[in-house]
């Protein structure tokens, strides 16, 4: 195996469809059992840095649980945005809706980048990634 | 964000959702094409995949009832056209989507 290559997780420690964060050589990393197959990717969201280990994993798809923004676990690349909250007909405070505006304002500059990936190996039961 | 890409994640999450309903994506891949990639587009510029042939009316409760795969809401008609209304879904039985009428619900006996 090659140095590069770091002893992660155990392949029982996560079941199909699930995914867990940890810290490899000082990076924060998610590993992903997509049906057996094992990836990691940065933990952070590309779109406003949430930890994507509480969100949901879909075949090879990643969805952020802060604003549902999507990512592809193989490659990290952004599949899409945040998905606007619905607050439905209610009327807000003023003081709320004027916040809610600014908020709105400022979101508009937040782009969903794309995230990392790292290689990953198993062996011997053992998630092995490179990061 | 690659348009490409996102139409493969469409086509994913669409497949699992209308496939226990009955439907599956049409034959007619060009077609299938064309409409994700409008799909993809609308979603870009609204965060949702509103259906590319009906008009957005800046009315949630109605649009809601447009975002693809809009099936559950219409589901009489579309079961009595074997198709949505824009043709991105079929039945599981049709493998001539041309052949489909485009009937109006009335004509089906729903209004």
């Amino acid at each position: 195996m090659s140095d590069k290559f770091i002893r992660a997780i155990s392949t029982d420690e996560i079941a199909p469809g699930g995914m867990k964060a940890v810290q490899l050589d000082g990076r924060e990393i998610v590993i992903c059992n997509s049906g057996g197959t094992y990836y990691a990717i940065e933990r952070r969201c590309g779109h406003m840095n949430a930890p994507l280990e509480l969100g949901t994993l879909d075949g090879k798809i990643v969805t952020c649980a802060m604003h549902c923004a999507q990512f592809d676990v193989t490659t990290g690349q952004a599949l899409s945005g945040p998905v606007p909250g619905d607050l439905g007909n209610e009327t807000l405070p003023p003081r709320v809706a004027a916040f809610l505006q600014q908020v709105g304002m400022l979101m508009k500059y937040v782009r969903t980048e794309s995230i990392r990936t790292y290689e990953t190996k198993v062996e011997a039961g053992w998630v092995h990634v490179a990061p | 964000m690659d348009t490409d890409s996102r139409k493969k994640a469409l086509q994913y999450f669409f497949d699992k959702v209308v496939g226990p309903m009955g439907f599956k994506f049409t034959p007619d891949v060009e077609l299938k094409d064309f409409l994700l990639e409008q799909e993809v587009m609308l979603e870009a510029k609204h965060s949702i995949p509103f259906c590319p042939c009906q008009p957005i009316r800046h009315d949630r409760g109605r649009d809601m009832q447009i975002v693809c795969p809009c099936i559950p809401f219409h589901r009489e008609h579309f079961d009595a056209i074997k198709r949505c209304w824009c043709g991105l879904f079929v039945h599981k039985d049709v493998t001539d989507p041309n052949s489909l009428p485009q009937l109006p619900p009335k004509d089906v006996g729903l209004e």
